[in-house]
Order: C-alpha cells, then sequence, then structure tokens
C-alpha cells in the first residue's frame, strides 16, 4: 500500500464522528482519518434511522463525495463495522466509485448474522431511549459504563454520553429492532478484502470468540487481535494500540486468515451462563496473541513453528500461533513440574534442539529446516525421534532429541487443546459444567454411552474435518 | 476453606507439634491431635483455595499442581507435576482421583508369600478400624456387599457409571470377570459426618476431579479432616514453605525455620511431624541432613504401574462426563498362574482432554495428521487402566541434583525403573487389558505405558538399618520427629495409595498421643 491513506470511521451505535478523535490524534500522518455520522446520529441526528443498506448507501455518498486519491479503508465499531462489511462487498462486486478499498478495520463489529443480544436487554434499550430525560440520561451513563473495560477518560465518557443522548431515538431503535436483525450472511459470503479484527477481552457478546465465529469466517485475509482488559468501545478505550495495529496492517496486510475461526456453537456456549467467568476470561486470554517477553531468537522461533506445522497440523482456516504460545511459556520459566534428568532446561533444551534441525537441514538440503518441502521436514523428524540426526555443537545431542520431541508433542497439544478452537475441534462439552454460581452448578444429568443433554447437541455435532484417513501409530 | 476465626499460636509458643503438609497424611493426623488437645501447628507450602473459585479448566488446575521442578532419571522416568502431586491446603487431595480401594490384606505380607518385596511391619487388620472410621467421615460411595470384602460398607450409594464404565462392565460380564461400581470418596447425596464439617452437596457429574471439584462432594482434605481440625483449635498456615530446623545439643528438633511473604519465620515445637509427601518429606530430611544415619532416606522409592489401554469405540462415549473411574475391578489382585509377586487392580477410565491428548502425544507418540486426527475421536475414545504393585529395589532412589530451586534448596532427582517383577505385570495386565477392550468392541487399540503415584523414601520398619521409621511412624534417629506420609510406605500395594495413608495418619496420630501419656 501507498501512503497517506484514508480511513473512513464509522461509529458505534449511539455515537458519533466524535468517537474516532482520539485514534485519528494517534495516527497522525499515516493515515487521514474521515470519520462519519451515521444516519440518526451525531450531526446527522435529524435524519431517521436507517437499515445496514441505506447506513452503506449514505457512506458510499460520501466517500464518492471524498474521492480519495490513493487506497482506502473502512474502519467500524460495532454498528459501523456491519456497515463497512456491506460496502466491501459493493466494493468486490465492482461497484462505481467504490474502487480502490485496500483494507477493513473491524472494531467488535456487529457480524453480517443477526447480533447476538439477551431479548431483555433489547427491551429494555428500546424503552429508555424513548424515556424521561432523567431516566434517559442515566441510562445513557449505564451504557456507556457498561461497554468499556475499565472507565473511560472522565472528558471521553462525558463526550460519548452526550452522543448517546443526542442521537435520534428512531435511529437508536432501528438498529435495535432492524438493523442489529438483518441477516447479511448470504450476500457478504467470503470478502477477499484484507481485514483486521479486533475485540475486547472483556466485552459481553461480541467479545473474541463471536468475532472468530462470526465475523472472521466471512474474512478470507484476517488478523484477529485480542484486546486485554477493553471492552466494546475500542476506539475510545485503545486509540493508541489500535493506531500502532492500523500501522502495520496497512504496511502488511494479512494473506490469508490467520487466526483461527470458531463454530458458532462453541462460541455460544463460550458465552452462555453454563461457561464461569474465570474459565471464559481464560480461554479469551488463550485467543490473545501473547506480546512477550519471549525467549527464542526470531529464526529459531520459525523453525520452531515450520515443526509444530508438521507436527500438529492444523486444517485451518487459520491456525493457533502454537510457536508463539510455546515461547511465551518458555520464557515465564513455568513448567509442567519435571523435566527428563538428562535434558537441559527447557529454554535450552528447544534452542539447541532447534539448531540441530536447522543443521541437519543445511548439511542434508542446504537450505534452513523451515524452507524445506513438508515431506522432507518430515523425513528429518522420524531421524530426529530416532536419535539419527547428526550431532552439532551448539545442538542437542543426538539421542536426546527423542525425547526433546516428545516433549514438544505434548507441549503442542496442550497448548492447542487450552485453546478454545482446539477444544471445539474436538467437540468438548465440558466448558459447559457450569456457571458463577457454585451453589447451583448443573454439571452433566447424564453420563452413559449415547446419552447427550440437548445443550450438548450442537457443540457435539460440529463436522470432524479429516486431515487425512490414517491413524495409525508412528513410532 | 475458612480459616478465618481460626485459633492463632504465637511464633514463640512450643506448641506440641509442627505438622509440614496437609494432605493425606498431615490432615486426618492434625484433626486428631487438635481434638486431643494439643497445641497444634500445620505448616502448607500452598495456597488456601476456594473451591467454588476452580475453573473447570485443565490449565487453571495448574495452581493445585506442584509444579516446581523436580528432575526424572531412571529407565522408567516418572511424570510429576500433574500427574503426581499437589500442593495447597489438602495437599494431593485437591487433584486427586478419589478412588478408594482398600489395601488387600496379602499385599501386607507379600514378602511371607512370595519372598518378594518387603513386608509391612503391621497387621492388616490393625488397620481396618481406621480404614471404618475415615470412610464413616470422609464419606464414601459404592456397591455394598463389595464383592471382594464382605465387611466393607459404603456410607453412600455409588455415583452414576459413565461410559467407559459401561463398556468395562459389559466386557467383563462377557468374559465372566467380576466388576462392579468403584470405591469413591466422592459423596453421591448430600452428606456431612455431623460437628463442624460443613454439609457437601452431591456430585453433580462434572468429570473434573482432577482439576479441584467445585461442588466439594469430592473429599478433599480441606472438606473434612482440615474443617474438624480447625474447629479443634489446630492452626492452619498456607504459603508456609518449611526449610529449616533448629535442634538442640542431643539433637532434638527445637523450632522449624519457614518462608512465608519472602520472609523467613521461625516456630518452636516440641514435636515435628512431616507430611511433605513421599518426595517433599525425604528432600527436607536429606537437605537438612536429619535421620539420613542409616542411609535409608530416599532409598526405596516406589509408585505404581499405571498402564493404561485405549481405544476407539462406535459410541459416543463422552468420557469427560461424570466421576472418571467409576467402574473396579479387584480379580487381579493375585491373578491366577502368574509369574509375578502381587497384583493390580483394574479400573475404568474418563480423561479430560488436554491430559488425554498429552498422552497421546508423548505417550503412542503420534504426530502429523495422525496425530490431529486421532484428537478428533476424543468423544468416541474409552480407556481403562490398572494400579499395580511395584517392589522396592535399590536403583530407584530419590537423591538431590545439583541444579537448585528459587529457595535454594537442591532439585529433586528421581531415579525409577521397572524390574522384572514389574515387567511381568505389565505385560500381563496388559494382555488382560486388550482382552476386555477387544471384548467391549474397541478398536484402534494401543497401550499407555505410564507409572503414577509417589509412595516409599521413608519406609517404616521394626529394623532401624532397613527403615527410617518406627511402625507407628516415629523416627528411628531423631527422638520428636515424626513422618506421616505416602513415604513411610514399605511397598506400593496393589491398592491406590491416599485411603490407607488417612488410615495411617489416624493410626500414627493414636501412637504419637500414647507416646505423650507415656513419657
Ligand atoms: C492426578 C492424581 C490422581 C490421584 N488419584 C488418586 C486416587 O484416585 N486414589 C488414591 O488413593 N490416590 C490418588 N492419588 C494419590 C494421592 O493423592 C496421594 O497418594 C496422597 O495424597 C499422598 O498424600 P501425602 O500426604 O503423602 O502427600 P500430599 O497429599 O501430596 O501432601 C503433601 C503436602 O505437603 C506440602 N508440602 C510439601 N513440601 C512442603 C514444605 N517444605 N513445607 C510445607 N508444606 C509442604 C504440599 O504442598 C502438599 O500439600 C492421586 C494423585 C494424583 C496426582
Ligand atoms: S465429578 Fe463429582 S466429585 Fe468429581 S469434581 Fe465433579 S462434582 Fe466433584
Amino acid at each position: 500500500m501507498t501512503d497517506d491513506p484514508v480511513l473512513f470511521c464509522l461509529h458505534f451505535l449511539g455515537g458519533s464522528a466524535r468517537e474516532w478523535r482520539p485514534l485519528a490524534a494517534h495516527l497522525g500522518p499515516a493515515a487521514r482519518c474521515v470519520a462519519i455520522d451515521l444516519p440518526g446520529f451525531g450531526d446527522a441526528a435529524d435524519q431517521p434511522g436507517a437499515d445496514v443498506g441505506a447506513m452503506a448507501d449514505h457512506v458510499a455518498a460520501r466517500i464518492r463525495a471524498e474521492r480519495p486519491g490513493g487506497p482506502w479503508l473502512v474502519a467500524g465499531n460495532s454498528m459501523g463495522a456491519k456497515v463497512a462489511l456491506a460496502l466491501a462487498r459493493r466494493h468486490e462486486d465492482g461497484e462505481e466509485g467504490l474502487s480502490g478499498l485496500a483494507g477493513l478495520v473491524l472494531l467488535a463489529g456487529s457480524p453480517p448474522a443477526p447480533e447476538p443480544m439477551a431479548e431483555e436487554r433489547r427491551q429494555a434499550m428500546i424503552a429508555w431511549i424513548d424515556a424521561d430525560p432523567e431516566t434517559r440520561r442515566r441510562e445513557a451513563e449505564a451504557f456507556v459504563a457498561a461497554n468499556v473495560g475499565a472507565p473511560l477518560d472522565p472528558e471521553d465518557h462525558a463526550r460519548t454520553v452526550e452522543d448517546v443522548l443526542r442521537a435520534n431515538p428512531e435511529a437508536w431503535k432501528a438498529w435495535l429492532t432492524g438493523g442489529a436483525n438483518e441477516d447479511w450472511r448470504a450476500r457478504i459470503g467470503t470478502l477477499a478484502t484484507p481485514a483486521l479484527v479486533v475485540s475486547g477481552a472483556e466485552d459481553g457478546d461480541l467479545g473474541p470468540e463471536a468475532q472468530a465465529a462470526l465475523t472472521l469466517p466471512h474474512l478470507a485475509r484476517h488478523r484477529h487481535v485480542v484486546a486485554r482488559g477493553a471492552g466494546h468501545l475500542l476506539p475510545l478505550e485503545r486509540p493508541g494500540a489500535l493506531a500502532a495495529l492500523i500501522r502495520d496492517f496497512i504496511a502488511a496486510p494479512p494473506g490469508t486468515g490467520e487466526t483461527p475461526t470458531l463454530p458458532p456453537a462453541f462460541a455460544a456456549l463460550m458465552g452462555s451462563e453454563r461457561v464461569n467467568t474465570r474459565l471464559r476470561t481464560a480461554l479469551r486470554e488463550r485467543m490473545r496473541e501473547p506480546d512477550g517477553p519471549f525467549c527464542l531468537a526470531p529464526e529459531e522461533r520459525a523453525t520452531l513453528a515450520a515443526c509444530l506445522d508438521r507436527v500438529l497440523p492444523q486444517p485451518g482456516p487459520g491456525k493457533i500461533d502454537l510457536a508463539r504460545r510455546i515461547d511465551a511459556r518458555l520464557a515465564s520459566g513455568t513448567g509442567d513440574g519435571w523435566r527428563y534428568a538428562a535434558l537441559p532446561p527447557d529454554p535450552q533444551a528447544y534452542a539447541r534442539a532447534l539448531r540441530s534441525l536447522d543443521a541437519a537441514a543445511a548439511e542434508t538440503h542446504g537450505r534452513l529446516f523451515r524452507d524445506l518441502a513438508g515431506h522432507d521436514q518430515d523425513a528429518l523428524l522420524d531421524r530426529a525421534a530416532a536419535g539419527r540426526l547428526p550431532a552439532t555443537p551448539d545442538g542437542l545431542a543426538p539421542e536426546l532429541m527423542t525425547c526433546w520431541l516428545e516433549e514438544l508433542r505434548g507441549e503442542a497439544v496442550r497448548t492447542y487443546l487450552a485453546h478454545p478452537a482446539g477444544l471445539a475441534a474436538i467437540g468438548f462439552t465440558g466448558i459447559g459444567a457450569g456457571g458463577d454460581d457454585a451453589e447451583a452448578l448443573p454439571g452433566y444429568r447424564l453420563t452413559g454411552l449415547d446419552a447427550r443433554e440437548a445443550w450438548e447437541t450442537p457443540i457435539l455435532e460440529t463436522p470432524i474435518l479429516e486431515t487425512s484417513a490414517s491413524t495409525g501409530d508412528v513410532r | 476453606m475458612n480459616l478465618a476465626g481460626q485459633r492463632r499460636y504465637g511464633t514463640d509458643e512450643v506448641v506440641d507439634a509442627v505438622v509440614v503438609g496437609t494432605g493425606a497424611g498431615g490432615a486426618p493426623l492434625l484433626a486428631e491431635l487438635a481434638a486431643a488437645g494439643l497445641r497444634v501447628v500445620a505448616l502448607e507450602a500452598g495456597p488456601n483455595f476456594d473451591p467454588a473459585a476452580y475453573g473447570f479448566d485443565e490449565t487453571l488446575a495448574d495452581e493445585i499442581y506442584w509444579t516446581e521442578e523436580r528432575l526424572s532419571g531412571g529407565s522408567t522416568p516418572e511424570a510429576f507435576g500433574a500427574n503426581n502431586s499437589g500442593t495447597g491446603i489438602g495437599g494431593s487431595t485437591l487433584h486427586w482421583g478419589a478412588f478408594v480401594p482398600r489395601a488387600d490384606p496379602r499385599d501386607f505380607r507379600l514378602h511371607a508369600e512370595s519372598g518378594e518385596g518387603c513386608d509391612w511391619p503391621l497387621d492388616h487388620a490393625e488397620l481396618t478400624p481406621f480404614y471404618d472410621r475415615v470412610e464413616a467421615f470422609i464419606g464414601t460411595s459404592g456397591p455394598t456387599p463389595y464383592p471382594w470384602d464382605e465387611a466393607r460398607r459404603f456410607p453412600l450409594p455409588p455415583v452414576l457409571r459413565n461410559g467407559p464404565a459401561q463398556l468395562m462392565a459389559a466386557a467383563c460380564g462377557r468374559l465372566g470377570i467380576a466388576a462392579t461400581d468403584a470405591p469413591a470418596a466422592v459423596v453421591s447425596r448430600a452428606f456431612t459426618p455431623g460437628g463442624a464439617v460443613p454439609l457437601r452437596k452431591a456430585c453433580i457429574n462434572c468429570g473434573f476431579c482432577h482439576q479441584g471439584c467445585r461442588t466439594r462432594a469430592k473429599a478433599s482434605m480441606d472438606v473434612t479432616y482440615l474443617p474438624l481440625a480447625v474447629a479443634e483449635g489446630a492452626e492452619i498456615r498456607p504459603d508456609a514453605r518449611m526449610h529449616g530446623v533448629e535442634r538442640d545439643k542431643a539433637g532434638r528438633i527445637t523450632a522449624v525455620v519457614y518462608r512465608s511473604g519472602g520472609r523467613d519465620l521461625r516456630q518452636r515445637c516440641a514435636n515435628l511431624i512431616l507430611c511433605a509427601g513421599a518426595v517433599e518429606t525425604p528432600r527436607l530430611l536429606l537437605h537438612l541432613d536429619l535421620a539420613t544415619g542409616s542411609g535409608q532416606v530416599g532409598r526405596n522409592y516406589i509408585g505404581h504401574v499405571a498402564t493404561q489401554v485405549w481405544g476407539t469405540f462406535a459410541h459416543e462415549v463422552g468420557m469427560n462426563r461424570g466421576y472418571p473411574s467409576s467402574l473396579i475391578t479387584e480379580d487381579y489382585v493375585r491373578p491366577q498362574g502368574a509369574d509375578f509377586a502381587g497384583g493390580y487392580l483394574v479400573q475404568s477410565l474418563g480423561v479430560e482432554p488436554l491430559t488425554w491428548g498429552n498422552a497421546v502425544a508423548r505417550g503412542r507418540g503420534l504426530w502429523g495428521p495422525a496425530l490431529a486426527d486421532y484428537l478428533r475421536r476424543y468423544n468416541q475414545v474409552a480407556g481403562i487402566g490398572i494400579n499395580g504393585e511395584t517392589l522396592p529395589c535399590d536403583a530407584n532412589i530419590l537423591t538431590l541434583s545439583d541444579e537448585t530451586d528459587a529457595l535454594g534448596m537442591r532439585k529433586a532427582h528421581i531415579s525409577f525403573g521397572y524390574g522384572p517383577n514389574e515387567t511381568s505385570l505389565n505385560a500381563h495386565a496388559t494382555a488382560l487389558m486388550r482382552r476386555i477392550w477387544e471384548a467391549a468392541g474397541a478398536t484402534d487399540i494401543w497401550v499407555l505405558e505410564r507409572v503414577a503415584h509417589t509412595l516409599g523414601t521413608c519406609r517404616m520398619g521394626r529394623d532401624p538399618d532397613a527403615s527410617v521409621v518406627d511402625p507407628f511412624g516415629r523416627s528411628h534417629e531423631v527422638e520428636n520427629l515424626w513422618i506421616c506420609d505416602g513415604s513411610v510406605f514399605p511397598s506400593s500395594l496393589a491398592a491406590n495409595p491416599a485411603l490407607t495413608i488417612m488410615a495411617l495418619s489416624l493410626r500414627t496420630a493414636g501412637a504419637f498421643l500414647g507416646s505423650r501419656t507415656s513419657r
């Protein structure tokens, strides 16, 4: 992408163009923000509410008017993200005046599917928007507070509450009864436009698991980032971090689906009351890409990643970055309570073993392990498992490679099955054994063969994808 | 557990006993001594957990495991961590499986019977009343009558069978093997022994016994003996890691030094009772050069042959649901025509995904697409496993390595390997389990070689040259030092150890009290 793209910014329900000020400031010259008030909100509050298509028309008109000279992007927060998705579809369908879309930035986005939301809450929101001023103010305050992971800066908070109060109640209701429920799944299909998806670890219905289940599957090229401690109003909560992510995204957009998707049934269970908050928090944290400290050198990590792709292939789309997670674990110094006495401490064992693999790859093929074809990598791993790699000065002794590979296989699987995508892939329902009230845990009523409870069915019927036909012993 | 109103003792007060460790060995004894009116302080290296806050997750459950590194060597290196020891108020009972067979009387006389192993310096009949008391207090569920022990009574009916149990029951039926609901220290109905111990609700079949029981249905020490101990006036100090002692000229222990909140504190005491488990107890003794005169500390490390057999079924098994090991057979405590001493128990197995996946990856050796595909069979697989005798031998020993931990204490190095007896027993059991799983209709059967439990290292005996403590747990060398945990086992027994450790704990408590009155 060239420099200075334009970033059209679409706000959340009750927000306005003002929501984007902090992000625009952080982005500086990296992108020029053009924040738009959607019909019925902000300075466009005099307009009635609109459905998703009409909101997209409104934005498209603005984009045409702006006539960006180079590439442009659309960012949407929550409601705005659904409009952004609709625009991307129109762009990909070749609509005139919308060429040049280079990326989507979907922040706690409302997905193409009807937005998951408790009916009670929807009704309450519909009711108070038309209530007396005092109630409206109180509820608007509560609405903003409930949608952030930690209190906003008082000025941002006050401005956001004012935005909610100046929204046209008809537009507010139009979204809650209309736009949010519109089913755009078939229309959106799979978009080729690269997308940066950010979710807040403290978000309610549109948190990490909902994004992984409902948004990512529509994006062929996505990067999903989980923002620790953040809620739903990400542009206000994390402007600095978002600016950095957007800069990276513009510089190096994802070429594929980078992170795993989740089956909707598993995401729904994860978000339900059957799952306790501590577990949900932990599962969401495991969806977040660890940002260090790490202990392997970049080349070592790349070799590790190549190794893990062979040891535990993930069918995708998107895969869990096991290497990054294992590297972070090595750096944390925590372990599983034991190791083979013959092996050096974990971080050393890993670094040495990876050097042994690279040295062997160089010797046999004149290339690094990660640059070899899959079958050549497998052949080296087989030799390593048999203790038959050549000895290298700073590597691991050949006979210890057997132990190390065993460690690696165990670590790969433990890391994989700690992640919601891993648990979902094997059809695990156990996370639903009980929520926060320890006095009223449902557990399982049925424990026998072929006896499942109604709530388990959607998880158990997640299709089993074959990676290959055989399950033979390798050893 | 609730420690809010517990009695407190000053560190300068010479308490009657400091008990180190609050697991299966420490807790019953602590309650007994407190009930007898003694001033007792328990030091526990781990934290105090609120069961309601456990997460139903294997990785979150790391908090209840002892994950400080141990080095594993020998010809059959044993896995520790989640495979072996716990930490926190309640010790390993926080994560134990609560599978509670009693020891078979023949296992106490293994040497007399077979010339192998080591006899226990006590009569099984002597332990029976203690078993009865423990079971009535912690609440056990199981089938009365119990096929292999007419006298055994369960206060509560069995817990529900899960898929693996149903598969094993049907197969055993076909093969003419007696199998029945497992003896489980899990309450199948709401239960309290009365008094100071809060009511525990019935098991909800969540299957997370090894990750900490949120309902308190499982009998861990923090919901059974320890509330009683506190009610009787014991003080329990969490996050208190003992690492030193002070001794007088005669060699008697006068105070215990422990690290708490980054500081060393010193508790004066008249007696020290080590209940830190069969790795940490000998490690402390070796570190402090206590009772090491006979050279026996750390020797005769034993565990159990704990091989498992896995298969895939044409059923939705969903093995994570329900109490994990809900079926047992004791038909092989003395297999007919066996070419080895001792025997084994067989149990059905349901295992949570990480533990199972880890076993598949490490133990089955799968990788690549074969591994990824097999993991996705999770809901169709079931296992059976054994718990089999291991004989003490010279090569199996705990020593201190040259690497040190954060406290500057040398890490434990455990050498463990099978001798001919374990190898024969394992082969016999593996063949049997394969037969059962074939009869159950399993396909893609495979064997997971596994060692479980940490026992021995400070064995009890009458001969001070061949044991560390006397038949009641008192050190042969240091008069006011006692040991009460899995390290006193002279042989491993076919039965899983914890119920026997608890029964021994009550017995040691009685002996300790007796030793004071007779003084
Ligand atoms: C996964 C698993 C499942 C099991 N399932 C069963 C089962 O189904 N049935 C069965 O019978 N047995 C089972 N066991 C074994 C059983 O839990 C143990 O044998 C038993 O708890 C050992 O009791 P103990 O008193 O020797 O040690 P522990 O219960 O381990 O207690 C030792 C305590 O001492 C503390 N400690 C250690 N060092 C120090 C120190 N320096 N200072 C202060 N405190 C210290 C530890 O933190 C710990 O709390 C299982 C074990 C595991 C790991
Ligand atoms: S299965 Fe029963 S005993 Fe085990 S953890 Fe769940 S409730 Fe507790």
